[in-house]
């Protein structure tokens, strides 16, 4: 039993996680409350649900960096777009930027599976495409908090759970867990119980195989790179609804944090393995991060460089096991 | 026999490139009348491209093996950071006096060209010897170099350098800008290591079949090392033309290179699969790209739209590349089939 848990990456994470939880509680208390975690989860939801777009991308043994682009699109639009006819409807929100992010994507899809381009390089090409169309066609005017539809501002600080602190001052846990969990079982789902995630897995494990077996890649990658394009929609909406202000060239550039966390999670690049767990043990490690070194005293100026030191180590465990056993298996591909 | 047909081929795409390049330059005449071909303009050109062009050229050598370097901007900002550092904290006192100025200003690239290529060495030593993907190791330490630029400036430009430093972004040797003359040398540079060199040979095998290398007696982990030293060396001697030009080191300068580097080493006919790809196929492509750069400056477009461009300009190379090299690998069967045929 232990024997198994500890040739798990996910145990190590946890540890890792643990470890510094302790570290940070000896040093300010107020890592350790509900408030600080429930503020935790709302920061880090979007970037949750982003990730498991991510995750299916590297599983089928690609990679997507134009979902920043894609997500912003959709929530850029679909504030606008409820601005301009006045339904102030979340619902409506959700479905314009999904459908946004679902067309974005497959124009991606499209690129990659029918020119076989190399996804990191034809991904960021799209970026940029998509990031310049919507600033270029569609407006670089920022939406400030006034302005901002009241469908979204509801959403943005709905509260699931209320609490109220020593100070009396009443805090919750944001209703954005709503679409993370939704997402994480969503995808789970499709991973775990359907044709689609064996798919997945095969193509990104061994493309000539898969195809041999008989699953159309063409097909997947069209779903994998729309489902990434269809997250991003639902991350455009609940990004809009925190910061509730919304400017066409934020978010872009949080591409690379983002895949950072699904890689600590101990998803491979060249496809084929990965997990669920693995990936929110990813994402939960970067946002505690992110959020509580300033509780330790060091400024944000040092987010980036601890980050950095966990990917490089992180990764560096996952290769290097993986390099020893393609030796030991002769299998010299570096 | 095989030798010369390869030849040609890299002839065809070489030529391709000249005469896009010499197409733009002749339709941007016309279309700018008076303000595109002046001396000035190109002048003013010769300075701005240096910089991104040793990017590409770092980009171009760690995609021939196969692999890429995203890690170049971080390089070139960490090395900046760190030559800003020693050139304003030793020269405050003495203000800037001429004698000991270039000693400092000598101390200051030396030692930024060391942590360039220490860079470049964690790089390589990542991806070759602990066996990380060069995408993951170099975007790791992306993070991570940029990390440790913004903790130890906070994110604030470092301002203020000596006379004798500037004149690398802003100085002239007769009619010849400095940025254009380094980037020249090394131009020549890394295309004799490529063409001429034992080395050279051996990264385009590394590239182009690493297990065939390996058996064929290689060192391919030396080959990596070597390899995302230079490319890590190209991005600290572009910061320092950088950092002269601004006059000033900053987390975040050159943000935008990225994109631009990969795109002109696939317009010049890199492959991104590795093992193919000229030099001067490269410098064709950094040319034309600072062209259009220098006409969408001159219409006056955005930042955003010029990314645009670029993003589908990138892809539409792809493509296009995509398609010839299918056309090629069909000829080629034809040709195969035909001679067994008349055998």
């Amino acid at each position: 039993m232990l024997d198994k848990l500890l040739k798990k990456h996910e145990t190590y994470l946890f540890l890792i996680i643990i470890a510094y939880a302790v570290i940070v509680t000896s040093v300010n208390r107020s890592f350790m409350t509900f408030e600080n975690l429930f503020d935790i989860l709302r920061s880090g939801a979007g970037m949750g649900i982003l990730a498991m777009g991510v995750l299916v991308a590297l599983l089928s043994g690609g990679i997507d960096v134009s979902f920043t682009a894609v997500a912003i699109s959709g929530g850029y639009i679909a504030v606008r777009v409820i601005m301009a006819t006045g339904v102030d409807n979340l619902f409506v929100a959700f479905v314009i930027s999904c459908s946004i992010g679902i067309f974005l994507g497959l124009i991606n899809g499209l690129i990659i599976s029918y020119f076989k381009l190399p996804t990191l390089i034809a991904t960021l090409g799209t970026l940029n495409v998509f990031h310049g169309a919507l600033t270029t066609f569609v407006g670089t005017e920022s939406v400030n908090a006034r302005q901002m539809p009241s469908c979204f501002v509801h959403f943005g600080s709905a509260k699931i759970i209320t609490l109220a602190n020593d100070q009396g001052s009443i805090y919750g846990l944001s209703v954005f867990v709503i679409p993370l969990i939704a997402v994480i079982v969503m995808t789970w789902f499709i991973l775990r119980f359907t044709m689609l995630g064996r798919g997945i897995y095969a193509i990104g494990s061994n493309r000539e195989s898969a195809k041999r077996a008989g699953f159309n890649i063409t097909a997947l990658q069209l779903f994998v790179y729309s489902y990434v394009g269809f997250l991003a929609g639902i991350m455009g909406v609940v990004f809009v609804s925190e910061v509730r202000w919304v400017n066409p060239v934020t978010l872009i550039g949080t591409e690379l944090t983002v895949i950072a966390a699904v890689v600590i999670g101990g998803t491979k690049l060249t496809g084929g393995s990965g997990t669920i767990l693995g990936t929110l043990l990813g994402v939960a490690i970067v946002t505690v991060l992110y959020n509580t070194l300033v509780l330790l005293g060091l400024s944000a100026a040092w987010n980036n460089f601890f980050v950095g030191i966990i990917i490089i180590i992180s990764i560096g465990i996952t290769s290097y096991r993986n390099k020893i056993k393609n030796r030991k298996s002769l299998s010299f591909k570096t | 026999m095989s030798d010369r047909k390869l030849f040609k081929t890299v002839d065809t795409k070489i030529w391709i490139l000249a005469v896009i390049m010499i197409g733009v330059i002749i339709v941007l005449t016309f279309v700018l009348p008076g303000n595109f071909l002046t001396l000035r303009n190109f002048q003013s050109m010769a300075y701005q491209f240096p910089e991104f062009g040793l990017l590409a050229l770092a980009m171009t050598i760690a995609m021939i093996t196969g692999g890429i370097d995203l890690s170049v901007i971080a390089t070139a900002n960490l090395t900046g950071i760190i030559a800003a550092m020693i050139m304003t904290n030793y020269l405050k006192a003495e203000n800037a006096g001429d004698p000991a100025a270039i000693s400092v200003v000598v101390l200051a690239i030396f030692a930024a060209l060391i942590a360039a290529a220490i860079c470049g060495l964690l790089n390589g030593v990542l991806i070759s010897l602990v066996g990380v993907p060069p995408i993951l190791a170099t975007l790791g330490t992306m993070i991570f170099y940029s990390g440790i630029g913004m903790a130890i400036t906070t994110g604030i430009g470092v301002v203020g350098f000596p006379d004798s430093f500037l004149e690398i972004g802003a100085g002239k040797i007769y009619l010849f800008p400095v940025p254009l003359l380094i980037f020249t040398g090394c131009a020549l540079v890394i295309s004799f290591i490529l063409n001429k060199t034992s080395f050279g040979l051996k990264l385009y095998l590394v590239g182009a079949n690493p297990t065939a290398s390996l058996f064929s007696g290689i060192n391919n982990r030396i080959v990596i090392v070597n390899t995302y030293m230079i490319t890590g060396l190209l991005a600290g001697v572009s910061s320092m033309i950088m950092i002269s030009r601004f006059n000033s080191a900053k987390v975040g300068y050159g943000d935008t290179y990225l994109l631009q580097a990969i795109l002109v080493a696939v317009l010049g006919g890199i492959d991104p699969y590795g093992g193919y790809g000229k030099v001067s196929g490269v410098v064709m492509g950094i040319i034309i790209l600072q062209v259009l750069q220098n006409a969408f400056t001159l219409f006056g477009f955005t930042p955003y739209a010029k990314g645009f461009i670029w993003g589908l300009m990138l892809i539409l190379v792809m493509i296009i590349n995509f398609g010839t090299s299918r056309y090629q690998e069909r000829s080629k069967i034809l040709r195969m089939t035909d001679q067994e045929v008349a055998d």
